[in-house]
């Protein structure tokens, strides 16, 4: 320490000490707060359609399209620690060649931020502004984790790689979240309990069968 | 003149301190991070807001590089006691060449 030099390396030095220990001591902070998320989700209405994966294939497949309505309470995820909460809804139905797995695809999907990470939302100027006046003065805001969507269009069409789902039988759909934190591991809905983290209560859909397929008054045409 | 000049410019640089301002650095250096990190630890949790935890422990950090870099003069208050010079004590201020004072 006998220098400016020297003083700067043993200060910086003990810094990322320190840096890293309130880390580390941020993200076990996660472990004590509690998370006791609950979902409700029901299909509202579904057909299936035939069409194309994507403008120049020639390949038509059928695509199962879903309206559904969400009610969730997620605000206990939201902690000083979470950066963004992602959360998905799938479909998922048995696997016709095996008992383990199951087919599962997602929905739908939104991104819900802390107002911590508001500026790294990827939205329109307008939006942005909305969005951070919003939360004007609160450091976390758990009324984001309430979700109320009714007769909600799915954001994406769902098919299978035979390219056939018309009258798939046992369809249920699922509530699933990510926790991103600012500090500390991603995780995903819990599957056990794990201390204060209790699993998602409901979240699950009754079990529903995919209609026939839907005959457009054009393809009669061909 | 130039050279005193430029001694004196180096020593800034260097920011050279005594024995015991070495000692009072070192302390004053772990324990004011360790309780910075504390301090944004405990505010951001009790607070509930992690960008205060980060801005305290930034804020905190900077305050003590301020504090310990430069040698300021609470550093320098236990300058070195040097013995004096030995030969010091004899008349003779020049140099001896085979016994015979030149210079």
């Amino acid at each position: 320490m006998h220098s400016s030099v020297v003083r700067i390396q043993n200060v910086f030095g003990f810094f990322t000490t320190v840096a890293f220990v309130v880390a580390a001591l941020i993200a076990a902070s996660d472990l004590i707060a509690p998370r006791t998320p609950s979902a409700n989700v029901a299909l509202k209405d579904v057909q299936v359609v035939r069409g194309r994966p994507h403008y120049y294939s020639s390949k038509k497949e059928e695509y199962a399209v879903i309206k559904f309505s969400l009610s969730a309470d997620l605000s206990s995820l939201f902690t000083w620690n979470t950066k963004q909460i992602f959360v998905y809804v799938s479909a998922s139905w048995p696997n016709s060649t095996s008992t383990e797995l199951t087919n599962e695809a997602v929905i739908w999907d939104t991104i819900i931020t802390n107002p911590s990470a508001d500026h790294l939302q990827n939205i329109g100027p307008v939006a942005m502004k909305k969005l951070i006046r919003s939360a004007k003065g609160k450091s976390i805001d758990p009324s984001r984790g309430k979700i109320e969507l009714k007769n909600q269009k799915a954001k994406y069409q769902i098919t299978a790689p035979t390219g056939k789902v018309a009258e798939t039988d046992n369809v249920v759909l699922r509530v699933h979240y990510n926790v991103q934190p600012w500090v500390g591991i991603l995780t995903w809905t819990p599957q056990i309990e794990f201390g204060s983290w209790k699993k998602i209560k409901g979240g699950v859909s009754k079990a529903f069968k995919l209609p026939p397929l839907k005959v457009k008054k054009e393809e009669k045409k061909e | 003149m130039a050279d005193q000049l430029l001694d004196q410019a180096r020593e800034l640089a260097e920011g050279q301190i005594d024995f015991e301002g070495q000692k009072l650095a070192e302390l004053l250096a772990t324990a004011l991070l360790a309780t910075v990190g504390a301090i944004s630890f405990i505010v951001g949790f009790f607070l509930q807001d992690i960008k205060l935890a980060l801005y305290i422990g930034l804020g905190g950090t900077a305050l003590t590089f301020l504090l310990i870099v430069p040698p300021w003069p609470f550093f320098n208050r236990h300058p070195v006691k040097w013995l004096p010079v030995a030969g010091t004590e004899t008349k003779s201020q020049g140099i001896l060449v085979d016994g015979q004072v030149v210079g």
